[in-house]
């Protein structure tokens, strides 16, 4: 039971760190915006929450005597993987420091680089948040006033991480991984991928497929109608 | 795949005068919709993705905003290419600029500088490599795969957490559109093609053995036990801490190559071999004894070894043939003693030179330098007449001559510049006794001081015009080793001036027939060095070779210097100017045929 928590929470965190460098990978480039300096900021702050939690819960089983062999080693690999998580995190949060200080949006003078991309990143943050739809609700000076907070949770991280290290003792090179070098390519479903050269024949082709479904039920409703009402007029006259 | 930020620092100061803030500030101007470059959309299939810079415009943007000339410009394009700022589109390998219609794109991630430093960690690439397997469905291309093999050995213990975030990231890119997603992969590609390293650190890396806490802790404590004494913070300092009372006798006793080194430090060569060599005094007086034993060229060839690995890099290729000629060659003339497998190995390594291909080689030498003449040195006279000779200062008990109102004249130390044309004086003159020897005994040749080991940096090439608006910086080095070594020599290499400035030179070139056609190259190349370099350098050298060489020899030397100024032609020229980064690839010598000689001498030995 414990362990399924343990892994349901790590799984949690490991999703919205994935979502967060999505988010700080826009920093700087033209899809940059208030919205996306928010969408950061909330999912920041949901990021250490899931950090604090996984970690008292792992440190609370660690600490447990009663647990058996096999069991500790599953714990010690699952925290080995929260700290990877949160290496990951801290650095990413050091970033979005950066170009947040490097890129602020109000400055007329200041430049965004033009990365090619346009879009939003609301579904990202939304995946993150694990909500329908975001809502902004933040002042339009976001990008600012946010950095100061984003360097104080920087350094709760990084205090987070030192008393990690030095309360609970657990040599990460002992660790072995559970899963092959080239696991990734074994249980991911949907491979619908974009391959580098071009965008992928199969993801346009279920594109057109929904397309081609709904013009077809268009096209029969517009059918039947066009009948019911032929069938009108000649009962009518 | 990781990004070395000291490695790139030393590269970048090395071939751009610009500093990488000025580059980040013409790029940040580059994106202004008003004065900045033009931007075209891209079209993949039924996608627009804009954004998209012709190389072409990029040029002319450069030429007109900085007022340079077109060659310059072309040249700041290609680097800013190289390190990533911005990216190609249609042949994302070929990381130049291309000054037609090729299509570029910028990133944010290599743009500020300090972000570097942020992802150090093998963790990153590891991500990177596992979600384009995810998306490649296992089809990487074969580098990767090796990258990826070996990072997997690497850090092991992360994989599953890797594979995890790999999973969600690639999850995550699906709710994005499909335009960006689409650039995004271009620019994730290009990052970590620009910041790949070459397999060999991790080879190394992984092939590094791991010690046992409390054996390297025990060794730790040993080392700061004996070592208290020489520190001088923690006892006394003879004469006396300069920090403390702003005296500094204590540094010039204990300058680099200075005359009569101070008992301290002489006994602290007998604590191990590594605080030996690690001493410039110290090298110089175990070169004396090995010379003595007529081993000197072990030595000599540490010491190049240490020249290929920490000196300038776009000269690797030279170094190493000359390298392989002076010492590693049949027939040799300062054939080093190894055994018939490390020498197979290097000379196969010497097929594709780098910095590392003579480690094996250099570790055989150190080792027998280490366990054999190492302990005969510490008993020979040599050693003990240094002993006798180094000198004990009194301490000095500074005078209470504080909290004067008047200001204190603040003296300053001999420019760098002053201290570098003192040590070149040194070496010519220790070469100079040196060929005297030569004379009575064959074996021993002529032993030059490396200007590169006194430790002392060449100042950056002042030869550089630079705009206005621009000026060169330099940016300090750090080595890994305990040598501090100049990254980019502007002098010759050393052992081209020992070729020179040997007497034995002319002999040499009728004996070795298939090397006669790569010498004059060499050589020539030394002409060239010497020519070009400005400052102190310049003054030493030729007048080194001028009054130290025979004149016999001088005759034949400057009949070939004649010759070669002929055949001089002005690309060669061009590519040996501190300026230019690339290395003319034309010099490379091909080993096999040499290999081939030596294989078959190698078999008739076995026979």
């Amino acid at each position: 039971m414990v362990k399924e928590e343990c892994k349901a929470l790590l799984d949690a965190l490991n999703k919205v760190a994935a979502c967060y460098r999505h988010m700080v990978l826009t920093i700087g480039g033209t899809a940059d915006s208030q919205n996306l300096r928010e969408e950061l900021r909330k999912t920041r702050q949901k990021a250490q929450e899931l950090a604090v939690a996984n970690r008292n819960k792992l440190t609370g089983v660690l600490k447990d005597k009663t647990v058996s062999k096999e069991d500790k080693a599953e714990f010690e690999r699952l925290w080995v993987i929260f700290s990877t998580c949160l290496e990951i995190l801290e650095v990413d949060m050091r970033r979005a420091l950066e170009l947040g200080h490097e890129f602020p949006l109000n400055v007329p003078k200041k430049h965004l680089i033009q990365t090619g991309m346009s879009g939003g990143t609301s579904g990202v943050a939304a995946r993150a948040m694990s909500v329908q739809n975001m809502k902004y609700e933040a002042d339009h000076n976001i990008d600012v006033v946010d950095l100061k907070d984003l360097e104080k949770e920087i350094n709760q991280v990084g205090e987070m991480m030192y008393e990690m290290e030095m309360k609970v003792n657990v040599p990460h090179w002992t660790v072995e991984a559970k899963q092959d070098p080239g696991a990734e390519l074994k249980s991911t479903v949907s491979m619908g991928a974009s391959s580098m050269g071009m965008i992928s024949v199969e993801e346009n082709k279920s594109f057109c497929d929904i397309s081609k479904v709904l013009a077809g039920v268009i096209f029969s409703a517009v059918l039947i109608i066009a009948i019911v009402l032929a069938v009108c007029v000649v009962k009518l006259s | 795949y990781t990004v070395d930020p000291k490695g790139q620092q030393r590269i970048w100061s090395a071939l751009c005068p610009y500093h990488p803030l000025q580059i980040e500030g013409l790029l940040m101007e580059m994106q202004n919709p008003d004065t900045g470059i033009k931007t075209h959309t891209q079209r993949v299939m039924i996608t627009n993705i804009p954004h998209a810079v012709a190389g072409g415009d990029i040029l002319q943007w450069i030429i007109q905003h900085l007022q340079i000339t077109e060659e310059e410009a072309l040249r700041l394009g290609t680097m800013v290419v190289k390190f990533g700022y911005i990216y190609p589109l249609q042949e994302p390998k070929n990381l130049t600029l291309k000054t037609d219609n090729n299509l570029y794109r910028f990133q944010v991630s290599c743009l500020v500088a300090k972000m570097l430093w942020l992802c150090v960690t093998p963790t990153f690439p590891s991500i990177y490599l596992a979600k384009k397997n995810i998306k490649r469905k296992g089809d990487l291309e074969e580098y990767e795969k090796e990258h990826y093999n070996l990072l997997n050995k690497k850090i092991n213990y992360k994989w599953d957490f890797i594979i995890m975030q790999a999973k969600e990231q690639y999850k995550a890119g699906k709710e994005r559109k499909k335009a960006d997603r689409y650039a995004l992969d271009c620019q994730e590609r290009a990052y970590w093609f620009v910041h790949r390293t070459p397999i060999m650190y991790y080879r190394q890396a992984l092939m590094k053995s791991t010690v046992k806490s409390s054996v390297s802790l025990e060794g730790l404590v040993k080392y700061a036990q004996q070592l208290l004494t020489n520190d001088p913070f923690l006892a006394v300092c003879l004469p006396s801490n300069p920090w403390i009372t702003d005296d500094p006798t204590f540094w010039d006793l204990n300058a680099k190559l200075v005359e009569i080194p101070t008992r301290m430090r002489v006994e602290r060569w007998a604590i191990n071999f590594s605080e030996l060599i690690r001493d410039p005094k110290g090298r110089q007086n175990f070169q004396l004894f090995l010379k003595k034993e007529f081993s000197g060229e072990n030595l000599s060839f540490w010491e190049a070894c240490e020249d290929l690995k920490y000196g300038d890099q776009s000269k690797v290729k030279e170094k190493a043939e000359e390298i392989y000629k002076l010492f590693l060659a049949p027939g040799a003339r300062r054939w080093i003693n190894i055994d018939g497998t490390t020498m197979g190995i290097t000379v196969k390594g010497l097929k594709h030179p780098h910095r590392y291909v003579l480690d094996a080689a250099q570790t055989h030498i150190y080792m027998l330098m280490k366990k054999d003449s190492y302990g005969r040195y510490l008993k020979s006279p040599t050693y003990k007449e240094m002993l006798d000779k180094a000198i004990v200062p009194q301490q000095t008990v500074r005078k209470s001559s504080n909290f004067s109102f008047t200001r204190r004249q603040l003296r300053s130390s001999p420019s760098p510049v002053i201290l570098r044309q003192l040590e070149e004086e040194a070496k010519a003159r220790e070469a100079a006794t040196a060929v005297d020897i030569t004379q009575l005994c064959q074996f021993t040749a002529p032993v030059p001081h490396l200007a590169v080991y006194t430790g002392t940096r060449a100042p950056p090439s002042p030869s550089n015009p630079s705009p206005s608006c621009l000026v060169p910086t330099n940016l300090p080095l750090q080595s890994p080793g305990h040598v501090a070594l100049p990254n980019s020599t502007v002098c010759p290499s050393p052992i081209s001036v020992a070729l020179e400035s040997a007497p034995g030179l002319e002999t040499r070139w009728e004996t070795n027939g298939c090397n006669s056609s790569h010498f004059p190259s060499i050589t020539e190349s030394t002409e060239i060095s010497t020519d070009s370099e400005s400052g102190p350098c310049n003054s030493q050298v030729p007048g080194h070779a001028d009054t130290k060489v025979p004149p016999k020899a001088r005759m034949s030397l400057s009949f070939s210097r004649f010759l070669k100024r002929g055949c001089l032609n002005s690309p060669v020229f061009a590519t040996l100017s501190p300026k230019c980064p690339a290395v003319p690839h034309g010099k490379v010598q091909p080993l096999d045929d040499l290999e081939q000689q030596l294989q078959q001498t190698s078999k008739r030995v076995a026979k």
